[in-house]
């Protein structure tokens, strides 16, 4: 563990921008959602609001799990624990969302289903 | 005993108990929030165009309150660098910083929690939405309580068996003095059992359940003894049979577990919605309610007629060509607010032509039918108040400051002139009409419940969208309140161990932060999937 | 050199050992986890007890529907769910039917299997002192101990219990009770409301666990000299806490369903008999049921897991002989874990999943019986050539093989989504995971009952009541669960509450004519009348009968465990058994902190037999200083990064 006084000074720093950088992602997400000239895509939130949306906030997410969560010099287990829990996340989702619109089955549900996810709109 | 590695890290793996502990907790708290997303989607994605409710635009639904929650995006970021700033104050060996920095981040967590609680308030108080039969949708105020139906009850009829009736809660003002009919065994002068009426009277609540119970107990046990009875003369009965004698047939149990009570003077119900089913009305005057456990009411059905204030129409769920004969405007009554209905819908349209245009396309046939443009407001945008004097209107609504509203402060609007709106209303309450406007001016109607399909305040059961929203907010506020609750524990109790072991305690607080900056982490998907998109 | 410093902290103002703690402290509230693994045992044992009276009673409504239910028809409780004939009606049948599941598996098996056997044995065998967190483990037992008496008291009332089935799929768990004034007293919100403490109780476990196999291993334990065990135990662990919430959130989600009056299960348009449910409708069932089998796939590996972790142990010890392919045992519980997670649709095949899924499905289920087999075979190799000592424990840890390969063969056609069309909730399916929960996973658990026994009390039990335990609840279990794929493949449906009597082409199926030889021993029986031919409902008596006898055959297994501990024959040394691992080198019974010396582990945990030695097994804490030289010799490298006291 870095302990010394020299080290505690810089982290501070550290965590001190990190945390201006997420307030400013939050305002640039907030202005991409109330700012029509910052809509992307149709009016209203489309499915390029949502990927523009959805990276700002993995940015955010990242930032405060790399630096506040100490994520950036973390032991290997924790990675490997971490690793196996998102592999079974993105399963789950991935999964139930596959469930949910088979590419070779045809009907009616799941031709609205498969528009559903090509515009997210719905 | 001594645990090892509690304080200090295990050599080969690095890290010490709660830290490997904390981090299994949060995969598994990723699993949970996973699941909760997952649902999100799968059920975002698997709405059905035409039949389910469709899903709602967050900033739609927030309108104003998307500030607050940005507010709140805010206040957790901030409060997880005081986390970490605490920490290293710690570990610098500074408690009086460290007792500074968590003391803000509980404040932080205070703050959060109050204005989610202003938001939710203001969700399930101020805002209701009324879909009528042909699936048009009013969004705006319920005016007084009326979400519970109005009966005035004489008498109530229900079986002794279950939990204590229904209407027993649903009962406003004075309990009334109840004579109670039921029907038990008892033994005769003969030694027989046979069936007796019996009466008694009731008094009180406490009087009605400590009856209804010795009544059930007495039903229950009677029932024992006659189907014991019935069985030893089905078995009778068959050892005759058997014998070629000549055979009694059995008799079956008769328990008549029906109990009424009536009331000595008309009592006043008010009955929540989900525990009744519609009142049936008869010529003579004496309509019934039946509630969903089965006990019967009768007497008076109120009037059961909402007083609602509009706000907006959507009419996602009705077709392009039948919106302009909705049933909706007939129940508004007020061809203004059609006007501005359809001018705002014609200016979303145009936006979107404009967009379309520019790429060469039609505008799809999911745009048109999609809530930019069939969600519009009945009021002239030209004329809408200020975001921010509309913010802090619903946030005063929402915390319940300043009671109830101010009649002075009328912003005289044009697209409404009271005549218009006193004739509709005239038919219910013809004096009041003055009353019925809020600050903003808006009408107010009454909307008959019999063209109501379904009606909520923004509350979880409005549709899928506020579900998910209640649900995943609530149990991140839940977290939100667990470490606050450990970081104020660290911090208040946490002087012995500091002094005795500063490094034990300064493990615990990263532990406890990195729980913290897990729910933060938590909120930054939720703020953009909840307000924005 | 870390530990020493961690022992300099505290040991300066405390010794528990010392001074008596109170009762309550000591017996109670303790969180001394081997005090809270018979915690767990004893708990789940009586809700294994409770469990199977549901069952009885069930089997008596399958097999004479149209009989009054001996002894119990008077009860006052029952009264509601019987008719004036004193018949079980099919809500009854209903709810006992779910809550039998219920019970069985999240207070029943998987208490006993993970809480109490987990508990206790896990952190002996890796020479822990305790659980990571004592504390922890103590409101993960109370957690378990207040779900448990929820769904208990649900039975109390007037709603009954759950009653849509184990796996209380939406709409049906929505919509059913909905008719009671207070909608939080109701057996399917209590369910519920009882699920997210068990399911909080066994997350908190599983952290535990996890944290105390990984950091709390002593001095010379390598993963690879793990006890197969432990590694059972962390794969388990993982199973739980990664595939639980998911379930938590389903529990929410149809808690405010049922509350809140959400719809997140509700489709639009629902009616419920013939009124419009009032509901903004556009949830899904589906969703429900993806979130259900996401866990309850994977707890069906929590609940066999610990059974092959128990046999792995006994076998060495009573064939003398190493486990075969220790390693390939380790790799594929690595394997089982992990597929685990992605195969949970094969559940659903029923449900209208397109093709694709279905395949992707199908490939995934067909290959986690790779890693299984690897699992079977090598127990079953383990015993090749051994002298067996077939004792209690052994007969129990022997018959788990096959009757664990029986289960899970029959589990193949159930894999693929053709098969799965004319079996799927028949008494096939019945019969496929009840032959691996029950003469599976619940052998086992007698056999770790038998095994470990010793080391808590002192004194062995009973070998003629163990034989006298075995040999009629094998008979029995097999007299059950046989008949049923006959039953299951003819069509017989799971939930009907007459035994399929209602559907007279499947029922009356001749199976013997009369004047065969089967027909005449059904004569004798008195099963079926004189002449007439058996047929397939006839079965239902049979199994029921069975049922039955089981539960005679447990009686002898209880008079063995509460008269063994005070007039069982005492053990002479403190490893009665012989055997190498680390939880046989603490005093009998361990004390609180477990070990008198510090453990140190020398070699790999199963080395019986070892050529050249004059004892026919090594154990794990014998300290011999040839080997451990050797071994510095082979594997410098190894120790010296493993073991945390050479720095």
């Amino acid at each position: 563990m870095a302990d010394s006084p020299e080290e505690l000074a810089k982290h501070k720093k550290l965590y001190k921008y990190v945390g201006i950088w997420l307030i400013v992602f939050s305002c640039v997400a907030l202005a991409l959602g109330k700012i029509p000239f910052l809509d992307f895509g149709p009016p209203g939130a489309t499915w390029e609001d949502i990927v523009i949306g959805l990276s700002v906030s993995c940015i955010k997410a990242s930032l405060v799990a790399l630096i506040f969560m100490h994520l950036n010099h973390e032991k290997g287990l924790i990675y490997k624990t971490l690793l196996f829990t998102f592999l079974f996340f993105v399963s789950l989702m991935g999964l139930t969302l596959f469930a949910l619109a088979d590419p070779i089955k045809e009907s009616y549900d799941t031709l609205n289903t498969l528009k559903g996810i090509l515009n997210f709109k719905s | 005993m001594e645990i090892p590695y509690e304080v200090s890290p295990r050599r080969d793996t690095g890290l010490f108990n709660s830290k490997l502990g904390i981090w299994l907790f949060l995969a598994s708290e990723v699993m949970l929030f996973g699941g909760l997303f997952s649902a999100y989607v799968f059920l975002r994605v698997g709405v059905i165009e035409g039949v389910d409710t469709p899903w709602p635009w967050g900033i739609n639904v927030h309108k104003t309150f998307v500030a607050l929650g940005f507010i709140n995006t805010l206040v957790l970021i901030i409060s997880s660098v005081f986390v970490v700033f605490g920490w290293i104050a710690l570990k610098e060996r500074k408690w009086a910083k460290f007792q500074f920095f968590m003391y803000l981040t509980v404040a932080c967590a205070a703050i959060f929690m109050a204005l989610k609680t202003v938001e939710y308030r203001s969700k399930l108080t101020q805002h209701h939405d009324i879909k009528l039969l042909d699936n048009s949708v009013m969004e705006g105020k319920i005016l007084e309580q009326t979400f519970d139906v109005p009966f005035e009850g004489t008498s109530v009829e229900f079986n002794l068996v279950g939990s204590a009736p229904g209407f027993l809660p649903d009962i406003v003002g004075d309990f009334p003095t109840f004579t109670a009919e039921w029907k038990q065994y008892e033994k005769g002068e003969d030694g027989s059992s046979e069936i007796v009426s019996k009466t008694t009277e009731i008094k009180s609540a406490s009087e009605f359940n400590s009856w209804f119970v010795k009544a059930r107990t007495k039903a229950t046990a009677d029932l024992v003894k006659e189907r014991k009875r019935y069985r030893g003369e089905i078995a009778a009965k068959e050892k005759a049979l058997y014998n070629q004698e000549e055979a009694v047939e059995p008799q079956a149990p008769v328990v008549d577990t029906k109990a009424k009570v009536t009331a000595a003077e008309p009592f006043d119900l008010h009955s929540r919605r989900r525990q009744v089913r519609p009142i049936v009305r008869s010529d003579s005057g004496k309509d019934s309610m039946t509630y969903i456990d089965g006990c019967t009411v009768f007497g008076k059905g109120g009037d059961d007629r909402i007083k609602f204030e509009p706000h907006y129409v959507d009419m996602q769920l009705v077709p392009v060509h039948k919106q302009k004969d909705s049933m909706v405007w007939d129940v508004l009554g007020d061809s203004h607010l059609k006007d501005a209905w359809y001018k705002n819908r014609d200016s979303a349209y145009q936006e979107m032509e404009h967009y379309y245009s520019g790429k060469d396309k039609e505008i799809p046939e999911s745009m048109l039918r999609g809530y930019y443009i069939n969600i519009q407001s009945l009021h002239d945008k030209a004329h809408a108040p200020s975001f921010w004097s509309q913010f802090w209107t619903e946030f005063k609504a929402g915390a319940g400051i300043g009671g109830s509203k101010s009649h002075d402060d009328h912003h005289d609007d044009d697209t409404h002139d009271h005549g218009d709106h006193a004739e509709h209303a005239a038919d219910t309450h013809d004096d009041h009409a003055e009353e019925h406007h809020d600050d903003h001016g808006h009408a107010v109607i009454m909307v008959p419940r019999d063209q109501v399909k379904f009606l909520n305040s923004h509350g979880p059961r409005n549709g899928n969208y506020y579900a998910i929203y209640f649900t995943m907010t609530a149990l991140h506020g839940l977290h939100v309140i667990g470490g606050a609750l450990v970081l104020l524990y660290f911090v208040v109790f946490g002087k012995p161990l500091y002094l005795k072991n500063p490094e034990h305690l300064a493990n615990r607080v990263e532990v406890g932060g990195l729980f913290w900056h897990f729910v933060d982490l938590i909120w930054i998907f939720l703020f953009p999937l909840m307000y924005l998109l | 050199m870390s530990e020493a410093a961690a022992h300099t902290h505290g040991d300066v103002h405390d010794d528990h050992d010392h001074h008596e703690a109170p009762f309550w402290k000591q017996y109670v509230f303790s969180t001394d986890h081997k005090v809270i693994g018979i915690q767990y045992g004893f708990t789940s044992l009586l809700f294994l007890a409770f469990g199977f009276f549901l069952m009885m009673v069930m089997r008596w409504s399958i097999a004479y529907p149209d009989r009054a239910v001996p002894m119990l028809s008077d009860w006052p409780w029952f009264q509601a769910w019987l008719d004036n004939e004193g018949r079980v009606t099919g809500d009854l049948y209903n709810m006992f039917g779910a809550m039998h599941g219920t019970i069985m598996v999240f207070l029943g098996i998987v208490p006993l299997a993970f809480g109490a056997f987990g508990n206790y044995v896990t952190p002996l065998q890796i020479g822990a002192p305790d659980m990571a967190f004592p504390r922890l483990n103590m409101a993960s037992f109370w957690c378990f101990l207040l779900g448990g008496v929820l769904m208990f008291v649900s039975f109390f009332l007037p709603s009954g219990a759950a009653k849509v089935g184990w796996t209380n799929y939406s709409p049906l768990a929505t919509t059913t009770d909905l008719n009671f004034s207070s909608q939080f007293w109701t057996g399917q919100t209590q369910w519920l409301v009882g699920m997210v403490f068990l399911i909080s109780s066994s997350l908190l476990g599983a952290v535990n666990f996890i944290a105390t196999i990984i950091n709390l291993r002593c001095r010379g334990m390598t993963w690879m000299r793990l006890p197969f065990f432990v590694w059972a135990m962390m794969v388990t662990g993982f199973l739980l806490l990664l595939a639980f919430p998911p379930l938590e959130v389903a529990a929410i989600m149809q808690l405010m369903d049922r509350l809140a009056g959400t719809s997140f299960f509700v489709p639009t348009g629902l009616n419920v008999n013939g009124i419009a449910f009032d509901a903004a409708g556009g949830g899904s069932p589906l969703l429900y049921q993806h979130l259900f089998w996401f866990l309850a796939h994977p707890e069906v590996y929590v609940l066999i897991l610990p059974a092959i972790a128990i046999v792995s142990e006994i076998i060495p010890c009573n064939t003398r002989k190493p486990l075969w392919g220790y390693k390939s045992m380790v790799y594929a519980v690595m394997a089982l874990g992990f597929l685990a997670f992605i195969v949970w649709a094969h559940h659903m095949y029923m449900t209208g999943m397109g093709p694709a899924v279905s395949t992707f499905f199908q490939t995934t289920t067909v290959l986690i019986s790779v890693p299984s087999v690897i699992l079977i075979t090598s127990l079953l190799i383990s015993m090749w050539g051994g002298s067996i000592r077939f004792n209690p424990p052994m007969l129990f840890a022997t018959a788990f093989i096959p009757m664990f390969g029986i289960g899970g063969l029959t589990g193949l056609p159930l894999a693929f989504s053709l098969p799965d069309l004319h079996l799927h909730d028949t008494y096939y399916v019945i019969a496929h995971f009840h032959y691996i929960v029950a003469p599976g996973t619940i052998f086992g658990l007698f056999a770790g009952i038998y095994h470990w026994f010793p080391k808590h009390t002192g004194r062995q039990m009973n070998t003629l009541l163990g034989h006298l335990h075995f040999w009629p609840s094998l008979i029995c279990m097999n007299g059950i669960f046989a008949p049923m794929f006959l039953q299951g493949m003819t069509g017989f449906h799971r939930r009907a509450f007459d035994g399929g009597a209602a559907y007279e082409e499947i029922s009356t199926r001749v199976i013997a004519e009369p004047g065969t030889f089967v027909a005449g021993l059904f004569e004798k029986l008195r099963i079926v009348g004189e002449g007439q031919p058996v047929e397939m409902i006839d079965l239902n008596i049979v199994t029921s009968t069975f049922a039955w006898l089981l539960a005679l055959a447990q009686v002898p297994f209880i008079i063995n465990l509460f008269m063994s501990v005070y007039v069982g024959k005492k053990v002479t040394s403190d490893n009665p058994w012989d055997a190498t691992t680390l939880e046989w080198a603490t005093p009998t019974p361990p004390p609180h902190g477990n070990f008198l010396t510090e453990p140190v582990a020398y070699r790999g945990p199963y080395e019986y037999s070892v050529p050249g030695s004059d004892v026919d097994f090594t154990p794990q804490f014998e300290d011999d200083p040839a080997v451990v030289k050797k071994e510095r010799s082979v594997k410098d490298k190894n120790v010296s990064a493993d073991d945390s006291s050479k720095s």
